[in-house]
């Protein structure tokens, strides 16, 4: 495949521009309903203004943009098809990242040694070890 | 002119590779020993299906134009929640 990157006008304004006009649209509008929402007092009026503004970007791209409906449904399923993509290689990495083992020192952990721990004498001694030093810290008070 | 479920897989194994990459490159830098291998195969995942989206027989001025559309609405999205955060942070 020629990889050339010999961009015309024309190809930045049908896809890039028109892309990047969309993206802001839809990203204020997110954003904008996010605020509106869970915002209280000044934040909440910046949220209605971020909305409108988003779907007065969104208006002015169907209504004044000048743009064929096969440009822009190619640039749509592009963006749309490479997001989808990136969302599925995240999933397919977290998804690998968790079947495999990733601690180090597992290895390292006898795990036959604390099967084969006594905890009710293990707690007798620690009583006996606490009663001794307490014994000895009364006899040198005295 | 290409179809649009040409341009649909293309992109869907651009934006996997791109991910694969990307998540790769960090895994097998930061990784322990263990995911660090991990790492190096999504870098080779990766770069494989970079490989094929390119070398498969596909229209180049649309596939172009289908990377431009891509990084127009990432770039988008992005100054997008910049004006966001512009305006939440002078309020």
């Amino acid at each position: 495949m020629d990889m050339s990157t010999d961009f015309s006008n024309e190809m930045l304004m049908d896809y890039f521009v028109s892309m990047f006009v969309v993206g802001v649209g839809v990203a204020l509008i997110a954003t904008g309903l996010f605020t509106s929402y869970f915002g209280a007092g000044k934040s909440q009026k910046i949220g209605f203004g971020l909305l409108f503004l988003g779907i007065a970007i969104i208006a002015f791209f169907m209504v004044g943009y000048p743009l064929e409906e096969d440009t822009l449904i190619e640039a749509l399923v592009s963006g749309l098809a490479a997001l989808a993509g990136m969302i599925l290689g995240m999933f397919i990495i977290l998804f690998v990242l968790m079947k495999v083992d990733t601690v180090d020192d597992l290895e390292d952990l006898d795990l036959e040694d604390l099967e084969d721990l006594d905890l009710d004498e293990e707690l007798k001694k620690l009583e006996k070890e606490l009663n001794a030093e307490s014994n000895d810290s009364a006899e040198e008070e005295e | 002119m290409a179809e649009t479920s040409d341009i649909a897989i293309s992109m869907l194994m651009v934006g996997a590779s791109l991910s694969m990459l990307l998540m790769g490159l960090l895994i097998s830098y930061y990784g322990s020993s263990k995911t660090r291998n991990v790492g190096l195969i999504f870098l080779i995942v990766g770069a494989a299906l970079i490989y094929y989206v390119t070398t498969m027989a596909y229209d180049t001025v649309v596939f172009m134009n289908s990377i431009l559309a891509f990084v127009g609405g990432m770039i988008g999205g992005i100054v997008g929640i910049i004006i966001f955060l512009i305006a939440i942070i002078k309020s």
